[in-house]
């Protein structure tokens, strides 16, 4: 078939325009990581899935993906767990609530959480990976009867670097939660689990085939967790993954977030784990 | 099919036609050894034999710089870039390079179509012409020879003392109305002779390519490269961009632009924290083979490499597409069983 012909018409569209938001609250989480709330306008609803991204804007200083951390079932606003680490991101932890950042998006496959119903799950986070993880975490709490057990396992650098304390604290005391939390390091003042995530996963009580396991942390972490995984005998099929590359334009265009054939902004960031396996540069 | 002749010495009068009815971009030179594709102000400044421009097309479509807003930084609002239609005569474009602008136009319309571009490839009139292969060139591989009329409105083949004028079209015929030219002699002039050829009929290309993942030629060539992304920025089928504030010298507004990137820069898949994706020449190397060859091939059946040599031609280290390429051929016949 010629090229031509494989071309849907559609009207083209403003891909670039970002929409003009206000920071409504922020909150660090620790020294590095702060909690952004940020409301369209007229509070309209970003209409996001778990697991999906938006870009953030500051004029003259730049456009960067961050993935959104509240869940869709909190509506009126959303929240971006954000890390300290660059130009873009210094200037965001420069604002303050009443200033404006532009917003495009929710872009990106997410986690499909209909797929997820019925069934126990459990969620493997490392570092700001809990970020993106937390949108399900709260998503799977605030729509309890529609799923199975919720099984968090959080690891950390250290337990300066831990995340969420007040929500850690609930998901510790909530029954319907089995949260397990290990840090590398421990300081002294760290009484809690030491060593690196994949020791939580042999202890784990798991139902097999009635599980489904999402994944989201640092690219080294990704295939001993799979190993971990898999030597509990979870299948293929019920693992998820949500990748982080360069997600420059978030429409499929620039060509930055490319693994292999796949546009991450497009089939991804969360990918279930079979389409994983013909991507050679994925994990 | 009606076949005009339009003599050598009738070129300079057939672009003060076109430019009677709109703007004409067309190759001229530049400097003693290059030809560039520039807007055409002298109609005797027009090159048609030529062997490749730098730049293609791409430039007038998806410009190297290309604003998409400015912004206010005193109240933080902005306003959408205008963005205006080419609406211009193109003339004097070689096959491989209307073939490129096919495939930039599935990337810009597939998915969420993008106006920036879209908008831009509005109104033109494609006039093409036909070139004698050099030591470069090797479209007839990839199945786009120097006489292929696809996409154009008009078509110029060179014959001895000018050229034969088809109209392919009915705005070609339009273009041209007014224009006197006699009718041409019989036959088609010849369809020029490949130095350079991928050694393998295209429909196997995804497989050998599927084949050469693990191959050392990536790593071979990458002994080679120095990672300039000179071969990105003349491609005329690579699209990839980066996005860049411009703040004005009294810091009170400026614009965001998108500018060429390329996938053989080593910042091209970093993120901020300081992980890079694929960091070695090799992994870059083949990316950008495959993404020719391969993966969007894989996806619409069309090799996305047409043949026009310039990666090869541009290259600083003296690296050839074609070179790679058929090394993952042979390598793949000696071993088809390796195949992925």
């Amino acid at each position: 078939m010629k090229l031509n012909e494989l071309i849907q018409p559609q009207e083209p569209r403003d891909l670039y325009l970002p929409t003009m938001a206000t920071l409504r609250d922020i909150k660090p989480l620790n020294a590095l990581e702060t909690l952004y709330t940020v409301e369209l306008p007229g509070g309209a609803d970003l209409g996001h899935q778990p697991g999906q991204f938006v870009e953030v804007s500051l004029f003259g200083v730049g456009e960067a993906p961050f993935s959104i951390s509240s869940s869709p079932t909190r509506k009126g606003t959303f929240e971006l767990g954000i890390r300290k680490v660059g130009l873009l991101t210094e200037k965001l932890a420069a604002l303050k609530p009443g200033d404006k950042l532009g917003i495009r998006g929710p872009f990106g496959h997410g986690i499909d959480v209909e797929r997820f119903k019925g069934k126990d799950v459990l969620v493997v986070a490392g570092g700001i990976g809990l970020v993106p993880m937390r949108s399900l975490i709260n998503f799977v709490l605030d729509r309890r009867d529609d799923f199975g057990r919720l099984i968090i396992c959080y690891g950390s650098r250290s337990d300066e670097e831990l995340l969420f304390t007040e929500e850690r604290e609930a998901w510790k005391k909530d029954p319907g939660v089995d949260f397990h939390v290990t840090v590398d390091r421990g300081s002294p003042a760290w009484a809690g689990r030491t060593g690196v995530i994949t020791t939580l996963i042999p202890g784990l009580e798991l139902e097999l085939g009635k599980t489904v396991c999402c994944v989201c942390g640092p690219p080294v972490m990704y295939r001993f967790v799979l190993l971990a995984l898999k030597s509990r005998g979870l299948s293929d099929e019920s693992i998820y993954m949500s990748l982080e590359r360069r997600m420059k334009c978030g429409v499929g265009k620039c060509g930055h977030c490319q693994i292999n054939h796949s546009y991450v902004c497009q089939d991804g960031p969360v990918y279930h784990y079979p389409d994983l396996k013909s991507l050679e540069e994925a994990l | 099919m009606d076949l005009k002749f339009l003599a050598s010495d009738r070129v300079e009068a057939l672009v003060s036609h076109l430019m009677h009815q709109k703007a004409v971009y067309a190759p001229q030179r530049m400097g003693r050894h290059s030809v560039a594709l520039d807007k055409v102000t002298n109609p005797a400044a027009v090159v048609l034999d030529y062997s490749r421009t730098m730049q293609s097309v791409k430039k007038y479509f998806q410009p190297p710089r290309d604003e998409l807003l400015k912004f206010d930084l005193t109240d933080q609002s902005f306003a959408a870039a205008t963005v205006e239609p080419l609406d211009a005569v193109l003339l004097g474009i070689h096959s491989y390079d209307r073939a490129a602008i096919d495939r930039l136009d599935y990337n810009f319309s597939q998915g969420q179509p993008e106006k920036n571009y879209l908008k831009r490839r509005e109104g033109v009139i494609w006039v093409g012409v036909s070139y004698e292969p050099d030591e470069f060139h090797f479209s007839g591989s990839v199945g786009i020879g120097p006489l292929e009329t696809e996409g154009f409105d008009v078509f110029l083949s060179r014959v001895g003392g000018g050229y034969q004028v088809e109209t392919v079209t009915e705005k070609g015929g339009e273009i041209l109305a007014g224009f006197d030219l006699p009718q041409a002699e019989q036959g088609k002039p010849s369809p020029g002779h490949f130095h350079q050829h991928i050694f393998l009929p295209q429909a196997r290309l995804n497989e050998v390519m599927a084949a050469s993942y693990s191959s050392p030629v990536w790593e071979e060539t990458a002994q080679k490269c120095v990672g300039c992304g000179s071969c990105n920025i003349v491609c005329p089928t690579c699209y990839c961009f980066n996005v860049e504030e411009n703040v004005d010298i009294k810091v009170t507004g400026g614009t965001r632009e998108r500018i060429w990137d390329g996938c053989m820069l080593r910042e091209f898949t970093e993120v901020a924290g300081g992980e890079v994706f694929r960091g070695g020449l090799a992994e870059r190397q083949r990316h950008r083979v495959l993404r020719k060859f391969k993966y969007l091939s894989d996806r619409t059946g069309h090799p996305w490499c047409v043949g026009c040599g310039r990666c090869t031609a541009y290259c600083t280290a003296g690296i050839s597409i074609v070179s790679i390429v058929n090394r993952c051929v042979s390598d793949f016949e000696k071993h088809p069983t390796t195949a992925v």
